[in-house]
């Protein structure tokens, strides 16, 4: 069998560089001297619009992020208070709540959405039938803006005139309160996220199945494996590339989460859903503390690329 | 003549008069403002917005002065204003301002104070000043009439008001003690609450128990105007005002209360499910608008109830106001119209629009009329009106005593202990920005 | 893929049923409600007589621009789909296909990752800046520009991953056969990774038509986007979730069509002339 070298370490096959370790070293010492505009060519219109685009928000992010930054006729005046900002860090008990729920909401979520997508991309590419129309109707919940899903699912979810409560009265079972009660608040904003999301994880992972190469898996099929087989020994290794990127995608949109939840609860009841993307608004927008908002956007960033690095050390190590 | 040509000839004469009409029509302007230079306003939308739209159209016509809308999101109105203020130029000559936002604007000096645009000018004395926020007094960095310099001008004085139902009350109650108990008797859940206000988190939950708060004598902090930050959200009264107040919405509001936010408490009203509620009188447009409220006839406003102290009510208003990084031109056009929007005659249009007006005499003359009827419950809270955020920690204090309300209201705390945490909270923030404070001794738990 | 059979045939078939079900209910209700009034909304009543009330106003009321949020969001979320597609395609057949050393290539797809992970709300307020100091600030083209920048690392990613599954030899034949670096990839590699262009291509498209706080930030009444204009119906004091609904349901149709036809032209336009 043929597989791309990345399939057979497990996960992000993503990584840099991992098809041009296939090629041959002939081949490529041939060509390399050609090679090296064309490489530079092609990558540049993308380095232009990181360089021109990127570049100073970031800077000026991190800039922030050591500053107390106050706005007089003249603009802004940053004065460089690291500690200041670093110590209110600190002292701040809210953020570790906040960051504990977000983990909660991604792992919860994503995981609920990685399974459910995967599994809808495998039916849809093993029935005969209905693969446009299915496709089509999953395109649905992610036109639909965000702000707009906010308010209709509040609707919905309303005690008193929700059609969710209304379609339980009918069964004679009481309200519920699906946003009010703050053990269960947080599971109706996921179970909104995964009607959201599902599609998106659904789009890549359809788009990664119908690429596998048929031949490897009717061959398979006639060696007499079962589904369950195939799904695991071949679909899965074969499409982990795909699974990583979704799945790593997915990771940073759900800990950016904010416009359901601001719409849903706007953080509470109590603190119960507030995630770290609502107090940075609070922060940085709400009390206009630019600085502290901004060392708190760089926590948020480290806390997403340590999620993902803890994960990617997990499946390598069960995977092995 | 037959029926047809008459109708044409009739229709002829009506285009003619309004032909001639129409030029005597724009002369008679509300004031003479002159050729101005166009402009552009940022604004928020909300029920009164159309209102706000209709008098904009009536000053183009009037005056054949351009104006541009730029309605925003909520949200969005105070992010838009940061960078117009931020930038070079800004692209808005009038920025509209929510109370809590002011003090960031004043206090960086980013706004042309508007006498200095038309000289000496003072706003109309009909025209409220609602708690004296449309002031800056650089030296004692506070809003107020006394030393301030006139910053904005109001298109809406937003306050608190009793939205009853006329037909299960006799009459509105008129102290908190009634409320509890006529709200008790008139309630009939879940398909009737006797009352409800915002429990939310946040600036919903503050915002509402502020009347509580401000009836009992409680006040978040002794004397800001003063210099003095002593922290006293933890006061016995404060304490009785918010026990009175999870009384009334464990009593009579929805389980949910606590989740509540503004669009709730007004869908409860609107779909005949509350007896009273607690609202904005900017929401009053909502409930009078028959494809969107069941109780157009039979819904009422009254003054607050009032609570030992007498009544409380918290004023969140609006306000128009000027950047000072524009061409002087487009400010004076600018200041024209805010000129134009003040006079009685505008007040009076933009009321018939649906705005809800500024000038006390408009207020009077239109509040006679049934359908302004609300203007009367209006008036008299504003008398009683106050900005109990006046400060520029303004929004963080919110957001603390927001959290803690609403946990008090679900359960997660006494109420002794969430007055206390905020105090202790709030005294932080002010020792942060090196105010003098401190706090009163913690309340028993 | 593979082909179910049996009962394994049936069980997908209701798995798909319940999947596309859960799926399009919630959007359905949203249908009804955009029919209601207001009032019939907020008593969650489900017998009412169906009004065009909301339409009408979202479509021409005094306060609503909708039909020109639209078509700005058509624009922008076409314009920028096209042009991530592009720039993004090229420097993920660079990175993938042409041999990088591990540093470039990481530090690349790194900054990439890092970029996409910054919350957009710290981002904006620069870019307000940088469209005012050019003079693009309420234009459409900061909006695609900006809409290229956050879609750019996806795209990258997810194009990488697609090229990763194409073999080496296909392209290697074709280099043997005569044919030049360029024709190579347009010719063999691209039509290879169709499934990949248009998953890209729709997410890229669905990112920028939703986007809102740059959107918000960098347009006013004659630029705004959909987001901007639907966002108008939630008030401060309340949701005007009929017109809501109604702009909801109205906004997807466009993007719909837009993207049926995008799919058939990125299909056709790579398979004409594809060595296969």
């Amino acid at each position: 069998m043929n597989l791309p070298s990345e399939t057979r370490t497990g996960l992000p096959a993503a990584g840099p560089g991992s098809a041009a370790r296939t090629r041959s070293r002939a081949g490529r010492r041939r060509r390399r001297a050609g090679d090296r505009w064309f490489r530079w060519a092609l990558l540049l219109p993308a380095l232009v619009v990181l360089l021109v685009l990127t570049v100073w928000p970031v800077a000026n992010l991190v800039r922030m992020a050591v500053s107390t930054i106050e706005f007089g006729r003249e603009g802004a005046e940053f004065t460089f208070t690291p500690l200041r900002n670093l110590s209110r860090l600190a002292g701040d008990e809210l953020f570790l709540t906040n960051l504990w729920t977000t983990a909660l909401f991604v792992v919860v979520s994503v995981a609920i959405e990685m399974a459910l997508g995967f599994l809808l991309a495998l039916m849809v590419a093993g029935v005969p039938r209905a693969k446009g129309l299915v496709r089509t109707m999953m395109i649905l919940p992610v036109l639909v803006p965000p702000v707009a899903i906010g308010s209709m699912w509040k609707l919905m979810y309303n005690y008193d005139f929700g059609i969710l409560n209304q379609a339980l009265g009918l069964i004679g079972l009481g309200p519920i309160g699906w946003l009010s009660e703050p053990s269960l608040a947080l599971w109706s904003v996921v179970l909104v996220d995964v009607w959201h999301w599902t599609p998106f994880v659904f789009l890549i992972l359809f788009a990664g199945v119908e690429g596998l190469p048929r031949e490897v898996i009717e061959a398979a099929r006639v060696d007499g494996a079962t589904t369950a087989q195939i799904v695991r020994k071949i679909i899965v290794p074969l499409m982990a590339p795909a699974i990583a990127v979704a799945f790593i995608f997915r990771s940073i949109l759900a800990f950016k989460v904010f416009d359901q939840i601001y719409l849903l609860t706007s953080g509470g009841p109590g603190t119960s859903t507030e995630v770290v993307s609502l107090r940075l608004y609070h922060v940085f927008f709400g009390q206009n503390e630019l600085g502290y908002g901004a060392l708190l956007s760089l926590v948020i960033i480290a806390a997403i690329v340590a999620f993902l690095v803890t994960t990617r050390g997990l499946v390598g190590r069960f995977a092995r | 003549m037959t029926i047809r040509s008459f109708r044409q000839a009739f229709a002829a004469g009506l285009a003619l008069a309004a032909l001639v009409g129409a030029p005597a029509l724009a002369e008679e302007a509300f004031l003479d403002v002159g050729k101005q230079e166009p402009i552009t306003i940022l604004i928020n939308s909300s029920p009164w917005y159309l209102g706000f739209e209709s008098v904009v159209d009536l000053y183009t016509e009037q005056t054949g002065n351009e104006v541009k809308i730029d309605a925003t999101p909520y949200g969005g109105v105070l992010e838009k204003a940061r960078n117009a203020v931020r930038t070079s130029q800004s692209p808005y000559d009038i920025l509209n301002l929510d109370s809590g936002w002011t003090i960031e604007f004043y206090q960086s000096d980013v706004l042309r104070p508007l006498g200095e645009i038309v000289d000496g000018y003072e706003m109309p004395k009909e025209v409220f000043t609602c708690g004296g926020s449309y002031f800056w007094n650089a030296e004692k960095h506070f809003r107020t009439a006394e030393g301030g310099k006139l910053m904005a001008v109001p298109p809406n004085c937003n306050t608190h008001v009793l939205v009853y139902r006329k037909d299960l009350m006799e009459k509105p109650p008129a102290t908190w003690d009634e409320v509890l108990s006529s709200c008790q008797k008139v309630q009939d859940k879940p398909k009737l609450y006797g009352f409800a206000t915002r429990g939310e988190r946040g600036n919903g939950i503050h915002y509402d128990f502020m009347p509580f708060l401000l009836s009992y004598g409680g006040s978040i902090v002794k004397d800001p105007e003063a210099g003095d930050y002593t922290v006293t959200i933890n006061s016995p009264e404060a304490l009785q005002a918010l026990e009175q107040f999870i009384k009334i919405e464990h009593g009579c509001a929805p389980d949910n209360v606590a989740a509540m936010g503004q669009g709730d408490v007004i869908q409860l009203m609107s779909a005949g499910s509350a007896a009273m509620v607690e609202t904005v009188i900017a929401a009053w447009p909502n409930y009078v608008d028959p494809t969107r409220s069941a109780v157009v006839d039979t819904v009422a406003a009254a003054p607050m109830p009032e609570g030992p102290s007498g009544r409380g009510v918290a004023i969140g208003n609006w306000h128009f106001a000027i950047p000072r990084n524009i061409p002087d031109e487009r400010a004076k056009a600018a200041m024209a119209f805010i000129q134009w929007f003040l006079t009685e005659q505008a007040q009076t249009a933009y009321a018939e629009g649906g705005g809800i007006p500024v000038r006390a005499d408009v207020l009077e003359k239109l509040s006679s009329q049934p359908k302004f009827a609300w203007m009367a419950a209006y008036k008299t809270n504003l008398e009683a009106g106050k900005q109990p955020l006046g400060f520029a920690e303004g929004a963080a204090v919110e957001q603390v005593i927001g959290l803690r309300l609403n946990q008090a209201l679900v359960g997660e705390m006494s109420p002794a202990a969430a007055l206390n945490t905020a105090a202790k909270e709030i005294e932080g923030i002010f020792k942060q920005s090196g105010r003098n404070t401190g706090m009163l001794d913690p309340l028993s738990e | 893929m593979i082909p179910l059979r049996g009962r394994e045939l049936w069980i997908g078939y209701a798995f798909l049923a319940a999947g596309v079900l859960s799926i399009v209910l919630p959007f359905l209700w949203i249908v009804m409600t955009s029919f209601k009034y207001e009032i019939a909304i907020l008593q969650g009543r489900f017998t009412f007589a169906p009004t065009l009330f909301n339409y009408q106003d979202v479509l021409f009321g005094r306060r609503s621009n909708f039909i020109v949020n639209i078509g700005n969001s058509l624009f922008v979320a076409a314009f920028s789909t096209i042009a991530v597609l592009i720039v993004g395609s090229l420097a993920a057949y660079s990175l993938s296909r042409l041999s990088w050393s591990r540093w470039i290539a990481r530090g690349f797809l790194g900054w990439t990752m890092l970029f996409n992970t910054i919350p957009t709300l710290t981002v904006v307020g620069p870019w307000y800046l940088m469209s005012q100091e050019v003079g693009l600030y309420d234009t459409l083209t900061a909006l695609i520009l900006t809409h290229i920048a956050i879609n750019l690392p996806m795209t990258v990613w997810l194009m990488m991953t697609f090229f990763g599954d194409i073999p080496m030899e296909l392209e290697e034949a074709a280099r043997v056969d005569g044919a030049g670096r360029w024709e190579a990839f347009v010719k063999v590699v691209l039509p290879l990774a169709i499934p990949g262009l248009i998953a890209a291509g729709i997410i890229a498209f669905v990112f920028s038509w939703n986007e809102f706080t740059v959107a918000l930030n960098l347009t006013s009444r004659g630029t705004a986007t959909v987001p901007v204009g639907i966002a108008n119906f939630a008030q401060q004091y309340e949701v005007q979730n009929g017109q809501m609904a109604a702009a909801s349901v109205l906004s997807t149709i466009p993007a719909m069509i837009l993207m049926i036809f995008g799919q058939r032209f990125v299909v056709q336009g790579l398979t004409m002339g594809a060595v296969k």
